[in-house]
């Protein structure tokens, strides 16, 4: 039995070694593009990876792919190095991507209410016994990955929205607040019921397959 | 309240894994964990699923994309900021 809370701490996104970054900002501060070509090359999967999780198209990520580093770029002279590089710049793509999702709900006037998430707690507790206890350490093998992709793609907005800040980008509470404008307590409650439904999700691809 | 339901169990695990509850919350919840077979396993599903999706989740750059975000740099960054 798992009883230790401490060891599940939501890890955040992996630390690209900052102390090369120094380097290479100082350079790209003072207009050297060839420094911040390299910079860009070092993040682009991260931010391209959040926008695309976050929107859900790969246009719409390209697009603020290319927003990102040029409002980065921009603004290099007002970063400061008392934040990651990789963070400061994961804020910048998060505003981003939440402005397209802003826009996209004002210009499709209709939302059906089937991009709702489902979710019946006490069911799938009877109902299903979960069985991926190991696979954390199994490879995962493509098919589950779809199953995922798919749940995730399916979550309306909102629930996305703090699931791939939280549990994809690391981020804490308190920046997910500000970034989204909803309270923390709002935060962790879309959190919980986007991770239920990835659970779920992740349960009835095991149970199908049994 | 003496006991902890399954569904007040499952609405307390984001917290729980945080680690902010109470000791008396929490100490109810292992309690009923400890007795509750299903959701000791919906425990270690609801812990495993977001770095599963973590890994899942994971994005390659298409290289259209990678290539098209280079040449519209090159163009930008020459313009004076
Ligand atoms: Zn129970």
């Amino acid at each position: 039995m798992h009883l230790d809370p401490r060891q599940s701490a939501a890890d955040g996104a992996a630390a690209l070694t900052p102390t090369e970054d120094s380097g290479l900002l100082a350079r790209a501060a003072e207009g050297d593009t060839v420094a911040f070509e390299a910079l860009v090359e070092r993040y682009t999967g991260r931010v391209y990876g959040l926008a695309l999780r976050m929107l859900n198209s790969e246009a719409d990520a390209a697009e603020v792919l290319q927003e990102t580093f040029i409002s980065a770029w921009r603004n290099l002279k007002s970063f400061r190095g008392d934040a990651q590089f990789g963070s400061w710049l994961s804020r910048i793509a998060a505003n981003f991507s939440l402005m397209r999702l802003r826009h996209r709900k004002v210009t499709q006037a209709v939302e059906s209410s089937l991009d709702e998430p489902h979710f019946n707690e006490r069911g799938s507790l009877i109902d299903e016994v979960a069985t991926f206890g190991d696979a954390e350490e199994a490879a995962l093998n493509q098919e589950l990955r779809a199953a995922i992709e798919q749940a995730a793609a399916r979550l309306s907005d909102d629930y996305r929205e703090v699931f791939v800040l939280r549990d994809l980008e690391g981020m804490s509470y308190e920046e997910i607040s500000g970034l989204v404008g909803i309270t923390v307590p709002a935060v962790k409650s879309r959190l919980h019921r986007a991770r239920l439904t990835l659970r779920a999700a992740i349960d009835t691809f095991y149970a199908e397959r049994q | 309240m003496s006991g902890t339901s399954c569904k007040d169990s499952i609405a307390l695990l984001l917290e729980y894994l945080d680690g902010n509850l109470s000791d008396e919350v929490r100490a109810r919840l292992a309690t009923h964990l400890g007795d509750c077979t299903p959701c000791e396993e919906f425990l270690r599903s609801y812990r495993a699923t977001p770095g599963l999706c973590k890994k899942a989740l994971v994005a390659r750059v298409p290289k259209s994309v990678a290539d098209k975000l280079t040449s519209f740099l090159k163009e930008e960054l020459k313009k004076p900021v």
